[in-house]
């Protein structure tokens, strides 16, 4: 029995995260990469954010940033199976509160930053878990419509508030330098992807832990897991606070990179997006929110343009919404475990998946 | 005296204008077979859910060695030790065999908050999953995903998923309907040597009455809400009364 550990634990992880680590070494490298193939400098030029690698650059911080809220959604839908439209509003009030910590508190750029991170975490872990607490006993479609309720309620309230100039919303000037993504874009290119990295081990972690366990017999039937004992309500409870946290932190890069903050990032965007990248990518799949958000996210900064076919041009960007809809439609009928999901289900029939295997293998080596 | 376990008492239930269940008290003596029996629509399967915590009762209550669990959810009845299978195969589609019966292993731990460890490294959990999934036969399946599972196993393993966390009272919902009749005596066979293992009590919702006449040592009958007769299968059977309202010309009792 045995037998199975022939390897060292660090190279069996090396080799079977070697994808992942594949794709990490190439965002590592890409703003260099495409610095040399432009010959733009990844650092700007003359200390203003120019060129093609620092415009790459922001794109793919903007995927990052959807990636990290895409994960979070995929933590409640598809890994516990609740079906929340209020996502937007941790998203939005982890950039409100951010921004308000930055030009409200008074204090220096970092010590706001800080304070702004800790609050604003703090609040969407508790306020998600409160609003599962007054809705969590209702099931399925009349939770997702109680959070949409919510979100939108304070989504109308803050466009009117005037403590945040209502629907103008307020600018940022004040932020560490370190990371200020005007001066430092490269840096904070390196500092989103950090984030991405550790949100993703943190969801993988926590989805093989006895806990994440539960949360997937949620998924499956709430009503066995119940039977065998466990109280649900607190598992969800628990999900949704995790994911009001993590969704918060990209509401906090969305601010920090655009050096605004208004109303728009409460809106049902915020909602919509990572529910559509987690469909497509595929639920309740871990990389499947990551191909969900690069890939939607990519494909509209690319055919955002006219493309000139002979005589005519079409401007794609203006029917994007449009291509989506029709995309988001094949998926749901065609691919319904979305693009990973499908994947993995065609290499199993090929026999070469591993999936199951795991789980009995680690049963028969013991300890 | 035998020691009750589980105690209905005086419980009704009522849906609307309907009265599901009709003042039925009943006591349960440790270690015994008790089986509910009852034509269609007697209201035994809304009185087993009122047993399990699924629904609460209009009237009445509810005792477990002698403490009213009448309001105890269904996750703090499993913990008190009452385990409950269903009529309708409830298991957790995607997730392996093994899994699925780890998974209501780990439940009554104290494990079930930690983040930080991987769960295939509790390993007692495991292999507490994999010796219940040896006693009802599905020990080979246990990497499968349960889905794929032929009816039959997945009655299997509905019962495995009950026995991993050693419940005290078994209340099992029609445990053979949909089954192959002969599958049935296997399932029977495997019941029969829980039983047997002992301090195990079980209480048997059937309309099969075979399984019903071999395998209890107390039998209780419903009829439109109303308890109709209790007493150990020879009563049953020779009660007139019950023959008219539920045994009839389905069920030819020759003694």
């Amino acid at each position: 029995m045995k037998a199975v550990k022939t390897q060292p634990l660090w190279r069996r992880t090396l080799q079977s995260n070697i994808g992942y680590l594949a794709v990490v070494f190439f965002l590592v490298i890409f703003p260099h990469l495409v610095g040399w193939m432009t010959g733009d400098s990844p650092f700007g030029v003359n200390g203003r954010p120019r060129g093609q690698s620092v415009f790459w650059q922001s794109v793919f911080i903007e995927v990052f940033i959807l990636t990290i809220l895409a994960m979070s959604y995929n933590l409640i839908f598809g890994f516990t199976g609740v079906i929340s439209f209020g996502h937007a509003l941790f998203f939005g009030l982890g950039g409100y509160i951010m921004g308000l910590a930055l030009e409200r508190s008074g204090l220096g750029a970092e010590a706001a930053l800080l304070l702004g991170a800790v609050i604003g975490v703090v609040v969407c872990g508790v306020l998600g878990f409160l609003m599962g607490l007054v809705s969590l006993r209702l099931r399925g479609v009349y939770f997702a419509i109680f959070t949409l309720a919510i979100a939108e309620m304070v989504a109308i309230y803050i466009g009117r508030w005037p403590v945040t100039n209502a629907e103008d919303g307020f600018p940022l000037a004040n932020m560490p330098e370190l990371i200020n993504p005007t001066r430092n874009r490269l840096t904070y290119y390196y500092l989103a992807l950090l984030l991405v990295i550790i949100t993703f081990l943190f969801i993988r972690r926590l989805m093989n832990s006895p806990t994440g366990k539960v949360l997937l017999a949620i998924r499956e039937n709430e009503n066995r897991a119940q039977a065998i004992g466990y109280n649900t309500l607190t598992y969800k409870l628990l999900a949704i606070a995790l994911a009001g946290m993590i969704a918060a932190g990209a509401g906090m890069l969305h601010v920090i990179l655009n050096r605004k903050v208004g109303p728009e990032i409460l809106s049902v965007t915020y909602t919509v997006d990572p529910l559509l990248m987690t469909i497509i990518g595929g639920v309740g799949t871990f990389s499947g929110p990551i191909i969900g958000a690069a890939g939607l996210h990519l494909s509209e900064r690319i055919f955002n343009r006219e493309f000139v076919i002979g005589t005519t041009s079409v401007n794609i960007g203006e029917n994007w919404s449009l291509i989506l809809g029709i995309i988001f439609v094949v998926v749901v009928l065609v691919f319904p475990q979305g693009i990973v999901g499908t994947w993995t289900r065609w290499r199993s029939r090929r026999g070469t998946a591993r999936a199951p295997a795991p789980t009995v293998r680690a049963a028969n080596a013991g300890d | 005296m035998i020691e009750t376990i589980l105690e209905a008492r005086r419980l009704r239930k009522q849906f609307g204008g309907l009265v599901a269940v009709d003042d039925v008290s009943l006591k349960v003596a440790r270690g015994s077979v008790h089986s509910i029996i009852g034509p269609n629509g007697a209201g035994k399967t809304t009185f087993f859910n009122l047993l399990t915590g699924l629904y609460k009762p209009t009237n009445g209550q509810v005792f477990y060695k002698g403490q009213d669990i009448t309001h105890a959810p269904l996750y703090r009845r499993a913990h008190l030790g009452i385990g409950r299978s269903f009529q309708i195969t409830n298991i957790f589609p995607n997730l392996t065999v093994l899994e699925n019966v780890r998974l209501a292993a780990q439940a009554m731990s104290n494990i079930n908050f930690r983040l930080w460890r991987r769960a295939e490294s509790y390993t007692d959990f495991t292999h507490r999953a994999l010796e219940v999934l040896e006693l009802v036969g599905l020990r080979d399946m246990a990497a499968l995903p349960a889905n794929i599972l032929p009816h039959g196993g997945k009655r299997k393993l509905e019962l495995a998923i009950l026995l991993a966390p050693d419940p005290e009272v078994l209340l099992l919902d029609e445990p053979t309907a949909g089954m192959a009749s002969e599958q049935v005596p296997e399932l029977m066979a495997t019941i029969a040597s829980i039983r047997q293992r002992g301090g195990k009590t079980i209480v048997l919702v059937e309309h099969n009455m075979n399984v019903v006449m071999s395998a209890s040592d107390v039998i209780t009958v419903m009829n439109l809400g109303k308890l109709l007769a209790e007493g150990t299968p020879a009563e049953i059977s020779a009660n007139k009364t019950v023959q008219s309202v539920y045994l009839g010309e389905l069920y030819n009792v020759e003694g």
